[in-house]
């Protein structure tokens, strides 16, 4: 008896052992026989954070058949995170994606369900949509995607420098320098920016490059089964940023974006190069806020008027148990009601028609969301639109060119090689 | 009966085993996936035999990271066994053994904080216009000597590396009082009566008596020096462009940002093989385990 018991209990210590690391992740029905639907995306960080929590409250509240367990981790460790958890057996039901090539990897990984049938069965939901924000989650005509939120990256300053100087905002590449020197003249900070992560600097490469670059060149390159990146004009377009170094802040590779951000609403700089959506950070200013798109390059190929910015939005899993609860959930996140709250409480622009208006917003609010709504096109994030390998090549190298380290034309050699060996993996 | 009493000594050791099998599966695991080119998005591996290796060896970022990994066991092995034996045995001294206990406590406090706090705590130290490093400098004139050092490619590196040896420096001095405590006040009594001064002390006593205590602190350190990965991701990212990249960052980057899951594992073979080399021959070289005098 004796014997036994020890035998059973050796036996049980290994098995917990065991049965712990194999780890449980429900996302079929729970014992109460309501379905339980995971939810993940990348806002542990307020505002965003109570939001999402009080929109799945409010589900819940109207859906008492249906449970929504939410996990959030942030921003770059959710890119890392996200790619490991749809490569397992049990991905979360409803996912945070970026636009475009993010999102297409989950297409052709087979990660993402087609929603197109969903989109053609509800039109009186989806034609409430910002259309021009779908098209980054369409993949072959087929929609994987819901915008939640769109967005777009614009020139903020502060009017009263510019009207105490007698400025106006530029329209071309050649007035914006001058606005700077003379910005630079009269001992202000012209232009801030914070390149330690390089993400920022993909903003000004990416716009850049939309602005020197013709179009079916841009879309042969960022395809990463024919890209190249041998025109001349990336060259010229990162000459181009190298332009505005001596108008930037000193030091920009150690200064984050939210620092730089905190210098421009302290009025400590002119000008600053940063999101619609963060309007809201800016927080009240003392000074009034303008905004213009990137200016025009007189000697540019590429398309002179089109707004950087991608939508967000969310993904459901292609192996997902219940997709109809999933897609009804991403239903009412993009109702208008649900919109507008998200407009209020975040200061983030919904992806849904009409959501932003004077009671929710401010006239600069109002201001970012009517040129979003007006540009003819959008062009995605660069770091987004891009294989990450290439654009890891790209931005690191882009970051020690405005340092001094390395010429344009060096980056974009080991751009270029970069480009090969990813083309040359994809035909495997 | 006497024949099943034999099997329950290793009935009790199984867990042991079932733990080790846990350590050792991923490891050998991890082996296996470098030979294979593979991502989490793709369905399939494809096998490359040790193709991998051989872009990795001439990967001019993976020689980066390694030259960073190792400037930071040099300096760490200078300032942290070398600075920590130091601070030990002037903490250990006579003469200020009265204050000792807070002083250890100041030198401990670094370890204890969670390496996030301290980094957040440093980029505010390193910033360039609003920094108190560049601000005192400027007070004491030597304004020449500031710089933007987390974000310029030539001292990134240096200044990630500096703040480890602010944090850990007080764990091996730790160590030290430990080690010094255990030596016998007699021999420092008998230096005393012949005359011997306090760094003929300190070299013929203190040093060869905590012998045994400099072995481990140097395989903590070197260990720590070739998987450090904490200070540099969040204090400059591997950046400006890949001049402060350690081998860590780098295989992270690979990995879960570029999804390149078996070239970093080819990474994570090499740190595996060089950190086995350093406890090998730091075991031959000391001769661990028995306690010489």
């Amino acid at each position: 008896m004796k014997k036994t018991n020890l035998i059973l209990a050796s036996l049980l210590s290994c098995s917990l052992m065991l049965g712990g690391c194999a780890g449980k992740q429900t996302s079929s029905d729970s014992d109460t026989g309501k379905t339980t639907l995971t939810f993940f995306h990348r806002w542990p960080k307020e505002p965003e954070k109570s939001y999402f929590e009080e929109v799945v409250k409010e589900f819940e509240k109207q859906h008492p058949d249906i449970d929504i367990k939410t996990e959030a981790v942030l921003n770059d460790s959710y890119k890392d995170k996200i790619k490991v958890m749809t490569g397992t057996n049990t991905p979360p039901d409803v996912y945070f994606s970026w636009s475009d090539e993010f999102a297409r990897q989950f297409v052709r990984g087979n990660k993402a369900l087609d929603l197109t049938s969903y989109y053609k069965k509800d039109s009186a939901w989806s034609s409430k949509l910002v259309q021009s924000q779908i098209k980054p989650y369409t993949v072959n005509k087929k929609i994987y995607g819901v915008p939640v939120t769109m967005d777009g990256k614009m020139f903020f300053y502060n009017k009263d420098i510019f009207d105490k100087l007698g400025l106006k905002a530029p329209t071309n590449w050649n007035e914006l320098l001058n606005v700077l020197s003379v910005l630079k003249k009269k001992h202000y900070t012209a232009l801030e920016f914070g390149s330690q992560d390089t993400w920022t600097i993909s903003h000004y490469v990416g716009t850049l490059n939309q602005r020197m670059i013709k179009p079916d060149v841009l879309s042969k390159d960022y395809n990463s089964k024919t890209g190249t990146f041998t025109d001349k004009g990336y060259v010229k377009a990162l000459e181009k940023l190298e332009e505005l170094v001596p108008y930037f802040n000193k030091n920009t590779n150690s200064i984050d974006h939210e620092y730089a951000r905190q210098q421009f609403s302290n009025g400590k700089a002119a000008m600053f190069y940063a999101e619609t959506a963060e309007i809201k950070l800016f927080g009240p200013t003392k000074f009034k806020i303008g905004m213009f798109n990137f200016p025009k390059v007189e000697d540019g190929k590429g398309n002179a008027t089109n707004l950087t910015g991608s939508p967000e939005g969310f993904m459901i899993s292609s192996k997902t148990k219940h997709p109809k609860e999933a897609m009804e959930f991403l239903e009412f996140l993009t109702s208008k009601q649900m919109g507008e709250k998200l407009v209020k409480e975040v200061g983030k622009y919904s992806a849904v028609n009409d959501t932003a208006n004077s009671s929710n917003s401010t006239p600069e609010q109002l201001e970012a969301v009517d040129n979003i709504l007006q540009a003819k096109e959008m062009a995605p994030w660069f770091d987004m639109a891009i294989d990450a390998r290439i654009a890891d090549a790209y931005l690191t190298g882009a970051q020690l060119m405005l340092n001094g380290d390395k010429t344009p034309k060096e980056v974009m050699k080991d751009v270029q090689k970069a480009a090969a060996s990813v083309r040359a993996e994809s035909k495997k | 009966m006497l024949k099943r009493n034999k099997l329950t000594p290793y009935l009790y050791l199984f867990p042991a085993f079932a733990f080790l099998l846990l350590v050792y599966i991923p490891i050998f695991q991890n082996i296996w996936d470098s030979l294979y080119e593979w991502s989490t998005f793709s369905p399939d591996k494809v096998f490359v035999g040790i193709d991998n290796y051989v872009h990795l060896f001439k990967d001019p970022v993976f020689y980066q990271a390694l030259k960073n990994n190792i400037l930071y066991a040099v300096i760490s092995i200078i300032f942290q066994v070398g600075g920590g034996l130091i601070v030990a045995a002037v903490l250990e001294d006579k003469l200020i053994r009265k204050f000792s206990p807070f002083f250890r406590t100041v030198y401990f406090l670094p370890v204890v904080v969670s390496m996030t706090v301290i980094a957040l705590l440093f980029t505010f130290f390193y910033n360039p216009e609003v920094g108190l490093l560049n601000q005192v400098l400027k007070m004491v004139g030597l304004d020449s000597l500031a710089k933007p050092w987390l974000g310029d490619s030539n001292t990134a590196i240096y200044a990630v590396i500096a703040v480890s040896q602010w944090q850990s420096i007080g764990y091996i001095a730790m160590l030290y009082i430990v080690a010094i405590q255990k030596i016998s006040p007699e021999l420092y009594e008998a230096a005393e009566i012949d005359g011997a001064n306090k760094f003929k002390m300190f070299f013929h006593i203190t040093v060869p008596q905590t012998k045994e205590m400099t072995f481990v602190a140097v395989i903590l350190t070197l260990t720590g020096a070739f998987t450090v990965f904490n200070e540099p991701y969040i204090l400059t990212g591997g950046g400006p462009g890949t001049s402060s990249e350690v081998l860590s960052t780098y295989l992270y980057k690979t990995a879960f940002s570029k999804d390149m899951m078996g070239y970093a594992s080819s990474i994570a073979t090499v740190i595996l093989i060089i950190t086995l080399l350093i406890s090998l021959v730091q075991m031959k070289a000391f001769k661990t385990g028995k306690e010489d005098a």
